[in-house]
């Protein structure tokens, strides 16, 4: 029992995480129906800015989220207006190729600055953990997961309670209506994909606390992001988390309780009966094809 | 219809085609000692991207030296070594790839093997079939000489198994009251890795200690937070890792995290490294952790000092930031100078005949292999002492007697 409750507790830290990851991947394809096959690669940007402030500058890890956040945010919107807005209505399907691009490209740009060592940001409580009742709870993923949760309601708060939300969830309802009701939807997906990569900018800094990287890192990330989001149902805040968590649990509980060749097992299971009972995703709504 | 005559053109000429294309395909080995005087090129794979980057840019600066060193002194048999690097990526995919465009399109003299033994077996199976020799330092696990490739010497000096039972040796040398009780066995699913701490687990068992958990866990792991609870659950009193660096790293900070402190701790690879390791795990974290290696930069082997002289001086740095991977690759150099210096000759064929018969010395000791190119030697066991990886065992090469049991984290 006592270690049944341990891959629990760890599943879910490491879930909330793989969240903030995902939540990006999620507004992007809502807002602009693309799959951002990059979303994995602006995490591990993430991560080198923040190993670079903390080795160069000493900044901490969680704080230097303030200076990523932003820079992501610029890099993504950037990227956005100059490769993706072109061939958005026009050629639609491209844009997974040149997303894709994008990852190879940002990859090869850190590979040239940073190298191609695995690195890791080695704070002091790294390797801290507190015990409550008898249960280890890692510092760093105790936090991770705390910011994650933060950053995650802010989203939430500024999906449903700003006109910059309002505007993000009538482009991703009906583009055209929202178009023909003054919404600027190009702006609008064009700050919704820095956005994306903005919350993956924060959580790259938290991935760089919890695990070895490289600039290759992108490649597992992103097969387990797409993973996470077909089973929560593009385009859903709420099915991204769902996601993350029933990954990170089931291979946390699998790898602790049975065998970790075995952990990644349940969960791509999960998405093959997903995409054959109810293709839409746990939280995903049916969309209506164009008249 | 076509008639018979122009049927009959037809036929010659496709057999003729045919012909054509075969005489121009598979190329044969070049006989160095038959071709004209030019530099002697030398085609290497090398792991600077992916899971391996870390360990094969040591292997790359180890052939680097070598090259640098026998170029000064006039080449091999009069020619100046030439070294083509290519970037497998650490993957098994490309390295075959790799040492394919060595051979059939770069045409190179010789080649050198690449990192780790999943590469290993790979390439030497592409060498094999266009008959070149693959001298290698670095890809000494089991199911390298499975194989049974006659072109494959390992510059060992031992094997991965071999090499890992200098800590089944030590173990065993205790006093039964002082020895584990039980032990545990979390492993990279990896040919170097899985079966060096598979060995020592059946080694172990016969011995009496009982295994409280032993798995195996795939390479794209990221996060090892889930073994170790089961691991740590279990309490064994020892732990023997199948690990390579960054897993390695991974399952330390694990420990610490979940505050699971084993009597003896033995991790196959990851502590070797001697800047990586301390750097990922934190220096202050390593006291007490164990590993076997073919080299150290204070290991008392003929040549060693003057290799780690030259190093500093070509890389800069201190001689306790070497890379054993490092030296390892260097002694591929050093047997290719001995049969060159032996024969005359600097062929395939010479190399593979030569190498597979006899005893040479190199910087990470005697060198001998069988028929299959394994290694017959043995490694030492090296703890982290106050910081710095020390010899401990054999005694007759140890720098000072093995720190048991593993303090508790800091």
């Amino acid at each position: 029992m006592h270690l049944l409750i341990q891959a629990i507790i760890l599943g879910i830290l490491t879930g909330g995480l793989y969240a903030l990851m995902t939540s990006g991947l999620t507004l992007t394809f809502g807002t602009m129906r693309i799959i951002n096959m990059a979303q994995g690669v602006f995490v591990v940007c993430g991560a080198y800015i923040a190993f670079t402030l903390f080795n160069y500058l000493h900044i901490d890890p969680f704080l230097s989220i303030l200076v990523s956040t932003p820079l992501l945010f610029a890099i993504g919107f950037t990227l956005q207006t100059f490769l993706l807005k072109p061939i958005r209505h026009d050629a639609h399907r491209l844009s997974l190729l040149m997303t894709w691009a994008m990852a190879i490209g940002l990859e090869g740009i850190l590979s040239f600055i940073f190298g191609t060592d695995f690195r890791g940001i080695l704070t002091s409580y790294q390797n801290s953990s507190w015990t409550i009742a008898g249960y280890e709870i890692p510092v760093v993923r105790a936090l991770a997961f705390l910011l994650s949760v933060a950053i995650l309601v802010g989203m939430f708060l500024l999906l449903t309670r700003t006109k910059f939300g309002r505007s993000v969830r009538a482009v991703s309802q009906r583009e055209s209506a929202a178009k023909l009701l003054g919404v600027n939807t190009d702006r609008t997906a064009a700050l919704a994909f820095g956005l994306g990569a903005a919350t993956a900018g924060a959580a790259g800094a938290m991935f760089g606390l919890v695990s070895s990287f490289d600039p290759a890192s992108h490649y597992d990330l992103i097969g387990r992001l797409l993973a996470i989001c077909v089973i929560g149902g593009l385009g859903s805040n709420a099915g991204a988390i769902a996601g993350a968590v029933i990954l990170a649990l089931s291979e946390s509980l699998v790898q602790a309780e049975f065998s970790p060749a075995w952990s990644s097992v349940p969960f791509y299971v999960l998405l093959i009966i997903v995409l054959i009972a109810r293709p839409r995703g746990l939280f995903g709504v049916r969309t209506r094809g164009a008249i | 219809m076509l008639s018979t005559g122009t049927r009959l053109r037809s036929w010659i000429l496709a057999i003729g085609l045919c012909a054509g294309v075969a005489a121009c395909g598979t190329p044969a080995p070049t006989s160095s000692s038959n071709a004209p005087k030019g530099p002697l090129t030398i085609g290497i794979s090398v792991s600077l991207t992916g899971d391996f980057s870390n360990t094969g840019k040591a292997a790359q600066l180890g052939y680097q030296l070598w090259a640098s060193q026998v170029n000064a002194k006039g080449g091999i048999l009069g020619r100046q070594v030439q070294l083509t690097f290519a970037d497998d990526a650490s993957s098994p995919t490309q390295v075959v790839t790799n040492y394919q465009n060595f051979i059939s399109r770069d045409k190179v003299d010789l080649v050198f093997g690449p990192y780790s033994s999943l590469l290993t077996l790979a390439a030497a199976k592409v060498a094999n079939r266009y008959g070149y020799a693959f001298v290698e330092g670095a890809g000494n696990g089991p199911s390298v000489f499975a194989a049974h490739l006659p072109n494959l010497i390992d510059a060992g000096p031992a094997t991965a198994i071999n090499g890992a039972q200098v800590w089944g040796d030590y173990i065993l040398s205790l006093p039964a009251d002082q020895r584990p009780k039980t032990a545990a066995y979390p492993s990279l699913d990896d040919p170097f890795s899985q079966p060096a701490a598979a060995a020592l687990q059946a080694r172990f068992e016969a011995a009496g200690i009982k295994t409280v958990y032993s798995q195996t866990y795939p390479a794209e792991t990221t996060s090892l937070g889930g073994v170790i609870a089961k691991v740590a659950s279990a309490s064994p009193d020892m732990v023997v890792s199948g690990s390579q660096d960054a897993d390695g790293w991974a399952q330390v900070q694990a420990m610490i995290q979940q505050k699971f402190n084993p009597k003896f701790l033995f991790m196959t690879n990851g502590p070797e490294n001697p800047v990586d390791f301390p750097k990922n795990v934190g220096a202050q974290n390593t006291q007490g952790i164990f590993t076997s290696d073919v080299w150290t930069y204070g290991a008392p082997i003929p040549g060693n000092s003057a290799f780690v002289q030259a190093y500093v001086a070509k890389f800069g740095g201190d001689p306790s930031q070497i890379d054993s991977t490092s030296a390892q690759t260097y002694a591929v150099g050093q047997l290719i100078e001995a049969v060159a210096a032996k024969t005359g000759k600097i062929d395939n064929q010479t190399i593979i005949a030569t190498l597979h018969q006899g005893s040479y010395q190199t910087v990470v000791g005697i060198v001998s292999v069988d028929q299959y190119g394994a290694p017959k030697g043995s490694q030492f066991l090296e703890e982290w002492i106050g910081g710095k990886l020390t010899i401990v065992y054999p005694p007759s090469i140890a720098e000072q007697a093995p720190v048991i049991p593993k303090p508790t984290w800091p």
